[in-house]
């Protein structure tokens, strides 16, 4: 093949946008289609649902965020290093599931936290905290967020966090909170942030 | 129909335009004006373009000289442009060449700063490579894999969510 400059690459990949399964293929032809797939894979739609992303999500996560798992015996390896900082490059985060992390936790967590039934409520708190490490993770290694967007969740560490967002000038445009029972606190801490907000274009609240 | 440059070349005009190998092509001067072929020309009797061959620009030319009424594509109008795939007839019958032209003409295109030609090149490319394997898709191309076998499976597990999503 005739060699292409990283420029033209770009051109082509960007074409393949949101066609995830093909640019997995052109990821792994060769280190310069790499480098130039990364960013565009990563910048499209990605799927917190997901438990392959949540794994690779997990290794982006630095030592005190990793420390909060600890006492939920999940061990994530220390020295380990992803060969690229895959999560810089998201632009959209779309909470709508913990199946993801569920289905983590069932296959490559520790034994005793394999999901069985949300009553149990170590398990639960074990969620909750993976989700609030992956947030406080994602909101500080990337400078592109634009869309955020929360789905089902009862008033926690994460939608404060995810609250808190609001309450800062952010990169975040778009801010979604869907069906979220947030409580009398939540709520109020919510229309608190908002009213101080100047970053955001587009706000669709949910109840 | 305003596309912007048109004004400044009348009906007959011609110019001449010589490939880094010497060959020369007159065209109709408003062909020139809408695709600025001209961004290297000193203003003497013919204009070089560097790095593009005769056959290479024969082929650009006959591309712009089938394109020279479309419109001015608008700023706004890039991501759109950028993310579609379809192609029309005209174009996919044109660009229906061997791979090391069409990597040519991509070249050339990218280097003459004809948006509308390197987006359909890039397009054409993206099509080929479209439900196929990573190895397929060196095989098709001629592309080494430069990889480690450790690097490419770590690469692999890294992304795979990709391949279910």
């Amino acid at each position: 093949m005739l060699a292409l400059p990283n420029e033209c690459l770009f051109e082509i990949f960007t074409k393949l946008k949101n066609y995830n399964r093909c640019l997995f293929s052109c990821l792994l032809v060769n280190r310069q289609w790499c480098r130039n797939v990364v960013p565009i894979l990563w910048s499209g739609p990605v799927p917190f649902e997901n438990r392959k992303f949540i794994r690779t999500c997990l290794m982006a996560l630095n030592s005190e965020e990793k420390a909060e798992l600890i006492p939920f015996n999940i061990f994530l390896p220390i020295n380990v290093k992803l060969l690229f900082k895959y999560t810089s490059y998201i632009t959209t985060i779309k909470i709508l599931s913990d199946d993801g992390i569920k289905k983590w936790l069932d296959l490559e967590g520790p034994p005793e936290l394999a999901y069985h039934s949300d009553l149990n409520y170590i398990v639960r708190d074990a969620i909750e905290t993976i989700r609030y490490s992956l947030v406080l993770m994602f909101l500080r290694t990337s400078n592109n967020i634009k869309d955020l967007k929360a789905y089902g969740m009862f008033y926690s560490k994460t939608t404060s966090l995810l609250i808190e967002i609001a309450d800062k000038s952010t990169t975040v445009t778009n801010l979604s909170f869907w069906k979220n029972r947030l409580g009398p606190e939540g709520t109020k801490l919510l229309a608190e942030a908002l009213c101080k907000n100047s970053t955001l274009t587009f706000l669709d609240l949910w109840v | 129909m305003d596309n912007g440059t048109s004004n400044s070349a009348s009906e007959n005009e011609t110019i001449t335009l010589k490939s880094c190998d010497g060959i020369e092509f007159h065209i109709d001067a408003r062909i020139a004006n809408r695709y600025t072929l001209l961004n290297n020309w000193n203003g003497g009797e013919s204009a070089c373009i560097p790095n593009v061959n005769g056959k290479v620009l024969e082929k650009v030319l006959e591309w712009c000289e089938h394109h020279i009424n479309d419109p001015q594509l608008n700023c706004g109008d890039d991501d759109s442009r950028r993310r579609n795939t379809i192609i029309e007839e005209w174009d996919e019958n044109f660009l229906s060449c061997d791979q090391d032209m069409l990597f040519e003409i991509i070249l050339a295109a990218n280097y003459l700063e004809i948006k509308p030609l390197l987006d359909l090149g890039c397009k054409t490319v993206a099509n080929m490579m479209k439900s196929k394997s990573p190895e397929e898709i060196r095989s098709a191309f001629n592309i080494d894999n430069d990889y480690t076998p450790e690097e490419e499976e770590q690469f692999r597990k890294e992304n795979e969510w990709a391949e279910d999503y």
